[in-house]
This record gives C-alpha cells, sequence and structure tokens, in this order.
C-alpha cells in the first residue's frame, strides 16, 4: 500500500507533467511570436528544452548526492519555485526582447540560440532536476522504489498537459491565464506535500501566497505586456494557430501575425499588383479563388465583373479581424471558407479563372506546401483553360542575391512543369504569373484597354518594372535548381540559407560545437543509454515526420494534428507499463523492440511511397502510438539493465531527453530539408540498426 | 507563534522580490523603446586580414588615403577613416590594403544597372521627365537595419556578381540608354568614390548631368573634389539625432550634416531625404528642429521628402507609418518655413506635387513617375515669375 508520502509525491509529479507541458508550449509560440518562425528557430527553442531539461536531470544526481539531500520539504519549495518560473519565463521572454534587442528589429540565429537558451534556462533546469529529485525523495522512504514508476507517472502528467492545452486552454484562455490554471494543480499538490510538515507552515503560506500572487499579476500583466511602444493594441486574441493583434497607430490599422505586420488597411500598392498582375491577363473573369488575401484586394476585385470569389483563410480570427477592422470588405460574390487552403482545392471540383495565393515565404513545412509540385498541379486541374495562377515572393530592390535566385528558379522550374508559361515580375514583391497561354507584361495598358484604373499600377509601373529589369530578373533564372517537391522540400533549405545570409552568420561554429559535444556525450554513455537515445532521437524524428507528411497530405487540420501529437505521448504510459512487466527479460526484449522500431519505419516509407495521400488518417495514428509504445517499453527495460540506482535513473532519463533534442534538431533541419522524407527516414533507421547492433554485441553479462 | 528560521526569511524575501521583477519591465517610466535596447551603437568594424592577398582587374588605387607607419594606411574618404594594416578590409567592405597601400575594389565592376526616371531617386527638382542611368557597386559605410539595398550594401565586391563597366563605357551606356544624367546610387556611392568621380569628370565632358543619391557620410576634402564634377544630389538625413544615426545607422549625424553645408557653399542642388520610422523619427518635435536648422544653415528653398517606412531586412517587426503622420510632418515642415516639401512612398497624394512657395500654384502634379501637368518656364513658375529653386529644363 501507498504511503502518504509516496501518493503526494506522485501526485506532484502528475502536476508538474501537466504544468511543464502546458508552460512548454506557450513558451514556445511566445518565442515564435517574438523571433522568426522558421523551422530552424522551432527546432532549436525545442532542442534548448530538451537539453535543458537534460542537463538539469544530470544535475540532479550531482547536486543531490554531494550538496543538497532529497526531502520532501525542498521538493515543496522547489515545485513552489518551479510555477512561479513558469510565469515569469513567459512575462520576461516578452519584456526583455525590447532591452536585449533592438525595438522592432528582428535578428538572426545565435542571438536567438542564446536570447530562447538564457531565457529558458532557469525553468528548465529546474524542471529537469525535480523529476529525478522526486525519484530520490521517494527512494529515502523505499530504497528501491522503480525509476520507471516516476516516469510513467510524468507521462501521465505529459499528456494530460498535452491535452488540456491543446484541446481546451488554446480555445479559452489567453496563455498567462492558461499558466495559472495549467499551476492550479500543482500548487495544490505542493500544499498537500507540506501538510504533514506543521514546522514550516507559516513560510509556506508565505511562499505559496507570492507564487499566486506572481501568476495572477502575471494575467494583469497581460495586455500591458503586449502593449506596442508605437500607437495602441485595439485587438488581441490567442488562436490554435498563433497570436493575432492589431495595432493602431493613428488612423492605421496594422494585423500582426505572430509579431509581423502582415499588413495596413493603408497599402493599396500592394493590393493592386496583388490583384490586377494575374487579372489583367484574362480576357473574362467571373471566378476566383483567393488563398489568404492581402488587405485591400476586394476593392480592386470590385473593379471586375466577378460572379464567384472563394476567400479560404486557415485561422477565423484572422478574417473576422479583417473585416472588422476594415482591412477586407465584404464585395457581392464573396465567400469566405475556413479551411486549409490545399485541402480546400483537394475536395473541392469548382473551376477557376485566376488563383491567387497571399502566403508568407515558405519558411516552415506547412507554408511550402503551397509552392510544391503537388500543390501547383492541383491548382492547375482547378483552372480554366487560360486561367492564371499567382503567387509571389519577397522582392528585390536593385539586385537579386544568389540564395533569392535560387528561390526563383526552384520555384519557376517546379511550376513551370504544370504551366506552359510562366513569368516573373519584380514589384514591390516577386510575382510569379503561370498560365498555359502567352501573357502581358505591359499591365498598364491591358489594365487601359479593360477601362480599369488603378492608384499605384498607373502611375509606378513603367519606373519600377521596366522592360530590361523583367527581362533581366526572368533570364537569371536556373534551369538546373532542384524542384521543390512534397517530399523533399528544397525551398526550405534554401529559406535556410536565405535566412543565414540576412544576418551573415553561419551556423557552422554552432553545428561543429553541437557534433562535438554529442559526440562525446555518446562516448561516456552505457549502450542502454545509447539504446534510450536513439530512441528519444527516433521518437522525435519520426514525430516531425508524421506531422509533416500528413500536412501533405490531409492540410493543416488543427485537430488532427494535436491528436496525433497526443498519441505520440499517450504510447509512452502503456509501453513503460509494459515495459515494467517485462523488464526482466533484459536484452531480448529490448532488441526486439528496437527492430520492431526498424520495421515500423520501413513500413512508414513503404506506405508513404505507395500510398500518399490514400493513407488513411488512421495510418498515421496507429504508426504514432506504436512507435511511441515501443519507446515508453524500453525505459524501463533499459533502467533495469542499467542497473536502476539513482545514477542510472538520471542518467537514463537524460539520455532520453537529449536525445529527443538531437531528433528534433536534425530531423526538421538536416534530413527533411537537405535529404527528403524518404532518406530522412531511412536516417533514423539507420540511428536505431546501430542501437541494434550495440545491444547485439554487448558481453555484459547483466544483458543475458 | 514560532519564529521564522534565517533560511525560510531567505525563501520568503525570494519570493517577494521575484513578483516585483515583471512590475519592473513595465514599470511606466520604462524607456522608450528606440532608448531601451542595449545595442547603443551598430557602427561596422574593420575586417581583419580579410582583404584578398592580390589585385584583381577592378583594383585602384585609393583617391585620398595617408600611409602610416607599419604599413598601414587611413581611408580618408568617410568619415569612419578606417585604418587598415596590410590585409585589412574597411567597414565599407570595398577597400583593401595591399603591401602598405590603399585600394578599392570596384572600380569598373557594378553590380547593379538601371534605367530609372529621376523622379524615383527621388528628385523632383532636377530635369523633371528625364532618365537617370543608374549605377551601384557593393559597398556600404552605413550599417543601416532598414536598408532596401542590403543584398549589394552589406556584400563584398567577389561575393556578387558583376558587371564590366569602366568609366567610358559606363558613360558609353548611359548615353544609349538616353538618359540625361547618370545616378550613382542604390548602396553607398561614396565607397566607390574613385569609379564614381572617373566617371563623373568623362560624363560631364559628354554632357551628362551627374547625380548623387547617398547617405552624405563623406569628408569635406573629396567632397569638395566631387562638387566640381556633381550636379544634384539626393541625400539621406536618417534622423536629427545622433542617438538614433548609431543605434539604427551605424553612423553619426554630424558629417552629415556637415556635408548638407559643403553643399550649399559649393551651390551644389540636393535634395533632402527623410525616412519616417515609426517609434524612432516620427516625433514632432524632431521635425521642428531639423527644420530650424536647415533653415538656419541651408536657407528655405532645398527639398525636403519625407517618406513612408515599410517595415525592410531587420527592422521587419514595425508597422508601416500611417500616411497622417507623414502629412501632419509636411505642413509642420512648411510651417517651419521649408518652402518644397514632399511626401514619398505614398501614391497620389497631394504631398507629391509641386506648389509654388510664392503664389502656392500647382507646378508639378506627379502620378506616380509621371507628370501630367507641368507649369514651369524654365526656372519660374509660370502664374507668378518667382524663381524656383533647382536644376530645370530649358523653356
Amino acid at each position: 500500500m501507498k504511503s502518504t508520502n509516496e501518493r503526494v509525491i506522485i501526485q506532484v509529479v502528475i502536476a508538474t507533467g501537466i504544468s511543464s507541458v502546458v508552460t512548454q508550449l506557450l513558451t514556445i509560440r511566445e518565442f515564435l511570436t517574438q523571433f522568426q518562425g522558421n523551422e530552424i528557430v522551432i527546432a532549436l527553442i525545442l532542442f534548448n528544452w530538451l537539453i535543458l531539461g537534460g542537463i538539469g536531470t544530470l544535475l540532479a544526481r550531482i547536486i543531490t548526492h554531494r550538496l543538497w539531500k532529497a526531502t520532501i520539504t525542498r521538493l515543496g519549495w522547489l515545485s513552489l519555485f518551479l510555477s512561479a518560473f513558469s510565469a515569469l519565463q513567459i512575462l520576461a521572454v516578452r519584456g526583455l526582447r525590447d532591452v536585449v534587442f533592438l525595438h522592432g528589429s528582428s535578428v538572426g540565429f545565435y542571438p536567438t540560440w542564446l536570447y530562447t537558451f538564457f531565457i529558458i534556462t532557469p525553468y528548465c533546469l529546474l524542471l529537469g532536476f525535480v523529476l529525478p529529485y522526486s525519484l530520490f525523495v521517494l527512494r529515502n522512504e523505499t530504497l528501491d522504489y522503480p525509476g520507471a514508476r516516476i516516469y510513467i507517472t510524468d507521462n501521465i502528467g505529459d499528456i494530460s498537459g498535452g491535452a488540456l492545452f491543446s484541446f481546451a486552454l488554446v480555445y479559452l484562455v489567453t496563455p498567462l491565464q492558461a499558466i495559472f490554471l495549467a499551476h492550479l494543480p500543482l500548487l495544490v499538490a505542493t500544499y498537500l506535500l507540506f501538510l504533514g510538515k506543521r514546522r514550516h507552515r507559516p513560510i509556506v503560506f508565505v511562499g505559496l501566497g507570492l507564487v499566486i500572487a506572481v501568476l495572477v499579476a502575471g494575467i494583469f500583466f497581460e495586455k500591458a505586456s503586449l502593449k506596442p511602444s508605437e500607437g495602441k493594441l485595439v485587438y488581441y486574441r490567442e488562436t490554435r494557430y498563433g497570436r493575432i493583434a492589431v495595432h493602431q497607430d493613428r488612423e492605421q490599422f496594422t494585423l500582426f501575425e505572430d509579431g509581423i505586420p502582415v499588413f495596413s488597411n493603408q497599402n493599396i500598392s500592394i493590393a493592386e499588383e496583388t490583384i490586377h498582375y494575374p487579372l489583367a491577363q484574362l480576357d473574362d473573369v467571373e471566378h476566383i479563388l483567393l488563398v489568404s488575401a492581402e488587405g485591400g484586394v476586394m476593392e480592386e476585385l470590385q473593379k471586375y465583373a466577378l460572379r464567384s470569389v472563394d476567400y479560404v483563410e486557415l485561422d477565423p480570427e484572422v478574417t473576422s479581424v479583417q473585416f472588422r477592422f476594415g482591412m477586407i470588405k465584404e464585395i457581392p460574390g464573396l465567400q469566405v471558407i475556413h479551411q486549409d487552403g490545399r485541402a480546400f482545392l483537394a475536395n473541392s471540383k469548382k473551376i477557376y479563372d485566376a488563383i491567387i495565393v497571399n502566403l508568407p515565404e515558405p519558411e516552415t513545412f506547412q507554408i511550402n506546401r503551397f509552392y510544391t509540385d503537388r500543390f501547383f498541379e492541383l491548382a492547375k486541374d482547378h483552372l480554366s483553360k487560360n486561367g492564371v495562377l499567382s503567387f509571389s515572393m519577397q522582392g528585390f530592390q536593385n539586385y537579386l542575391a544568389e540564395p533569392q535566385r535560387q528561390k526563383f528558379s526552384s520555384l519557376y522550374n517546379t511550376v513551370s512543369a504544370y504551366f506552359k508559361y510562366v513569368i516573373l515580375l519584380p514589384g514591390q514583391k516577386v510575382f510569379f504569373l503561370c498560365s498555359n497561354r502567352p501573357m502581358n507584361t505591359d499591365i498598364p495598358a491591358a489594365l487601359a484597354s479593360k477601362g480599369i484604373s488603378t492608384g499605384y499600377i498607373s502611375g509606378f509601373y513603367y519606373g519600377n518594372l521596366t522592360p530590361e529589369r523583367i527581362k533581366r530578373l526572368n533570364q537569371r533564372i536556373d534551369p538546373s535548381t532542384p524542384t521543390n517537391l512534397d517530399n523533399s522540400p528544397y525551398l526550405i533549405r534554401v529559406m535556410f540559407s536565405q535566412w543565414f545570409s540576412k544576418y551573415q552568420t553561419s551556423p557552422l561554429g554552432f553545428i561543429i560545437a553541437i557534433v562535438a559535444l554529442i559526440f562525446i556525450y555518446l562516448f561516456r554513455i552505457s549502450r542502454e543509454e545509447f539504446v534510450l537515445f536513439s530512441t528519444g532521437c527516433m521518437t522525435m524524428g519520426s514525430e516531425i515526420l508524421v506531422i509533416f507528411a500528413f500536412q501533405i497530405f490531409f492540410g493543416y487540420i488543427y485537430l488532427q494534428i494535436g491528436i496525433i501529437i497526443t498519441v505520440f505521448l499517450a504510447g509512452l504510459l502503456p509501453g513503460a507499463w509494459f515495459g515494467n512487466k517485462l523488464c526482466r527479460q533484459g536484452k531480448q526484449v529490448l532488441a526486439l523492440t528496437d527492430g520492431l522500431l526498424v520495421v515500423l519505419l520501413g513500413i512508414f516509407i513503404f506506405a508513404l511511397d505507395k500510398g500518399g495521400d490514400r493513407l488513411p488518417v488512421l495510418f498515421f495514428l496507429i504508426f504514432g502510438l506504436v512507435v511511441s509504445l515501443a519507446c515508453g517499453f524500453q525505459f524501463p527495460v533499459a533502467l533495469h539493465l542499467r542497473g536502476s540506482d539513482n545514477v542510472a535513473a538520471t542518467r537514463t532519463f537524460s539520455a532520453d531527453l537529449i536525445g529527443a533534442a538531437c531528433g528534433t534538431l536534425f530531423t526538421s533541419v538536416v534530413l527533411i530539408p537537405y535529404f527528403g522524407i524518404i532518406w530522412a527516414a531511412i536516417g533514423l533507421i539507420a540511428l536505431k540498426l546501430i542501437s541494434l547492433m550495440l545491444i547485439g554485441t554487448h558481453k555484459n553479462p547483466i544483458l543475458t | 507563534m514560532k519564529k521564522i528560521s534565517r533560511r525560510q526569511f531567505l525563501y520568503g524575501s525570494a519570493a517577494v522580490l521575484s513578483t516585483t521583477i515583471p512590475s519592473q519591465t513595465f514599470w511606466p517610466s520604462a524607456p522608450k523603446p528606440c532608448q531601451s535596447a542595449l545595442a547603443e551603437d551598430i557602427r561596422g568594424k574593420v575586417f581583419k586580414g580579410d582583404g584578398p592577398k592580390e589585385l584583381w582587374k577592378w583594383s585602384h588605387e585609393g583617391f585620398l588615403y595617408k600611409r602610416l607607419s607599419n604599413q598601414k594606411v587611413v581611408c580618408g574618404i568617410c568619415p569612419n577613416r578606417c585604418v587598415l594594416a596590410p590585409g585589412d578590409r574597411s567597414v565599407c567592405r570595398s577597400k583593401v590594403n595591399i603591401n602598405g597601400a590603399l585600394y578599392s575594389l570596384t572600380y569598373g565592376n557594378p553590380c547593379s544597372v538601371n534605367t530609372d526616371p529621376i523622379e524615383k531617386k527621388p528628385l523632383f527638382h532636377f530635369k523633371p521627365r528625364t532618365k537617370a542611368f543608374s549605377l551601384a557597386t557593393t559597398g556600404c559605410n552605413f550599417r543601416c537595419l532598414n536598408c532596401q539595398n542590403y543584398e549589394i550594401s552589406q556584400a563584398k565586391p567577389h561575393e556578387v556578381w558583376n558587371y564590366e563597366l569602366f568609366p567610358p563605357d559606363a558613360v558609353k551606356e548611359a548615353q544609349r540608354a538616353g538618359a540625361d544624367s547618370i545616378a550613382y546610387t542604390y548602396s553607398e556611392p561614396i565607397t566607390f568614390f574613385e569609379y564614381m568621380i572617373d566617371t563623373c569628370r568623362l560624363a560631364k565632358e559628354k554632357g551628362i548631368y551627374n547625380v548623387l543619391v547617398s547617405n552624405a557620410y563623406i569628408n569635406r576634402k573629396p567632397l569638395l573634389e566631387l562638387c566640381k564634377v556633381l550636379d544634384g544630389a539626393s541625400l539621406n538625413l536618417k534622423s536629427y539625432s545622433d542617438a538614433i544615426y548609431r543605434k539604427l545607422n551605424g553612423g553619426r549625424l554630424k558629417p552629415v550634416l556637415n556635408t548638407f553645408k559643403t553643399l550649399h557653399e559649393k551651390g551644389i542642388h540636393f535634395e533632402i531625404i527623410n525616412l519616417v520610422v515609426p517609434d524612432y523619427v516620427d516625433d514632432d518635435e524632431m521635425v521642428k528642429q531639423m527644420c530650424g536648422w536647415m533653415l538656419e544653415n541651408l536657407g528655405p528653398d532645398y527639398p525636403l521628402h519625407f517618406l513612408r517606412f515599410f517595415p525592410r531586412y531587420k527592422l521587419d517587426r514595425l508597422p508601416p507609418t500611417p500616411i497622417s503622420t507623414l502629412t501632419r510632418f509636411r505642413k509642420l515642415a512648411m510651417q517651419e518655413g521649408i518652402h518644397y516639401v514632399y511626401i514619398g512612398n505614398v501614391p497620389n497624394h497631394e504631398g507629391m506635387n509641386t506648389y509654388c512657395h510664392n503664389c502656392k500654384k500647382l507646378l508639378i502634379a506627379r502620378m506616380g513617375y509621371f507628370i501630367p501637368q507641368y507649369n514651369l518656364n524654365a526656372n519660374r513658375c509660370k502664374f507668378c515669375d518667382t524663381a524656383i529653386p533647382g536644376v530645370w529644363n530649358e523653356a
């Protein structure tokens, strides 16, 4: 029967799991709002989080062993600090940004890495510290308390926290309200932890009160911490997809998505270019599809006799704000569709005269799907015979730099497989016009013949888009640049180099340092730890692969992706339970699960290759569940083989975390962009085969 | 009640202090964002040992430099006054010290060549409706966070794709393009001074005007030399604050102001460009001070352009400037006494037109780069015969 202490500590561990996952998700969202939301930054934040957690775990043993004996009271205080740090961390991400960096400026790779690293260091180290510390406290009473049980318990908390955030909090509350709510169970559990310690009661009340004060203060500071220094914040919402804010500066309203000014109600020139460059090419235009929209486009569309305008926008909050602040207006025939643009096209039979894509640069896997072979094919299938597809990329003023040339060339080569004529117009952005009939670059003349008047194009086009500028841009397209495929997103790679060249930095130093540290780490860990390292790496890598593939085939569907992420956590718990039961089987079961993971990834590659978009959603869910089952299963087995003492427990916990960190970073930043989805999966298989080989060649009797 | 131990007191105190952290961060008296970042000065640094070992085809000995001891040299073109040891590269990335002599690496190898309307520079009082043959090499002595041409201004000559266009060829190309002027523009022409001045001299001989589009960060001596062949300039006054110059642009204010004074003294027509960056440069007081300085040192006749800011390059997390701010600044500057104040980057704004400062009638209507109405007789207002400052077409 469990003692009271054990029960309360278990409650603390579960509550820590809940609060930490919510804090992690919110912190990532905060950082993405403060910095560039590309795949490198996303991976970097997760990497920092997991690595610091791993270091915290390793520190727990050293500190507890040499300096600081594990006690219930100390665990209670640590939990209170953890709670307070979470809110302070979110506020620090927001508040210190303009202190460290220049207001309104974006920063490159190393400043992002250092800022994210130092801001989350206190919380993550403490978080990593608390889990093994809880185990050590339990082992004060029960010497051989199984480490795997703590792992299982933590998983219960993680799963609950993930589900709580993804399916409830994100819809209902603001970040600091979510932090407050997610920490209530931890505060209650911590209070219960102190209940038996009457001696500490006054100071405990003070401590608890202060932590609650910090969490509540966070809620009150929520809006103040988001207030822009120029103008005022007139609208703010957290949605499933990110942060929407509208800043008002005098008569101008600017929509910010994740901290980036997307458009204002005073920018007619981009709206004119977006609409008239493609529509000027058409003799008769009736049906238009807009995939996302620029402010002011509806006024421009109204200049044509249109029968229908389908406007697809993923986030309903975005359209709501656009209409509310006059950035987009209602026009006859307008139908607003809240869906992933690609998923909408895949399921629609409607034929359009023009499809106008107004999405940001392909910096993430999610956005990149709108610039790939399959998307262009999909667009072509939904266009009338002479229809036009138009999309745009960030422009250049007077010189086409090499990364941009590669980007334009890759896009040109990809889209020209589906359209006979593709021209690039170097306006304020570079506009790609794609059609199966010849097109005209004299846009003002084409508009004049239609009797359409414009403010910007009529006055500035001939000076800004001179024939020599248009010709020179189109001549610099390199036909040998690789195409951008769904399965091998070349553009993500180009976007990385564009990002690095913008800040004139190279990630080489970071890569060398990380690889060196990983090698040093790998040479110092045991085989069992390597198994867990590789499993952590493979699980996170597989999760990224699955989300990537799922988005390609089904579009960005928030709930289903949320379920996939939950499934990747949900298998850990039953897996660990089974592992705990079967851990005495030793090496054989470890090898068997390693083999299973290899086979699973093999099946995944085969299914993707042969099934593609015919694969049911269930396939991805089952795959995720079985991978996480195997991962969860291996932990107690490896821990048992490793000896299960305090040293073993901390080292196995950290091997799992460090492996997950590496899996995240390398899969999204190296494997998928540089080798494509299939080779990324093969890379993960290779890692697991090394692990299998290590188990197979082990002579240690404990493994037999 | 039990006494609280020292340790318990420390715990409690730490918790109390932790609650004060957020309130400190967002304290009402917190400094303005333009004053708060740790980065006070983004001025560039010399690239140590970064220069090439040998000269290349487009190397040309520096126009103005001094030899120091130990084969070091100091460049005399701009106020950065880079001191370069052998093998070093200047702040602007275009000059190197090879074996104790200073060389420009951009002589005759522009990376961007276009023919633009003169109004695009912007120059509104300089030969309207004409074309400017525009060229640029890599390099800049500033580090502006909102640079529109960072691909070339923040690049080294060998990092970009270049044309070969030595001064005689540049002049021929300008003639072939039917341009009335050659504009040294886009990146920072002061960094390719040697190439610019030789081209200017040849262009002058052929009756082609020379136009400088620049940040005005140049020393007096080379500027005086340039003035001998220069006809007009579009110069940035990025803000009237040395702190903002250092923070957003990586330069200093005073040398820029000195350039205006020198050009005024030499009778060169120039127009002043002020990009209104929200939260940094959108300050009524600063505009008043700037206009006050202009009136005192230059008089009321040099056109002043307020340009609308759009998020660019590294300064991409600010909103565009509200149009009403620009309108207000225009009004303010005119009230202060500046005769010709324009608004840029806002299509079809009234502030793009030229009105006679005497009779207030419309002299030049502008629709983008088009001029549908032109009411000047040579340099005089058609309505009241007032002389309008600038370099105008013959009657």
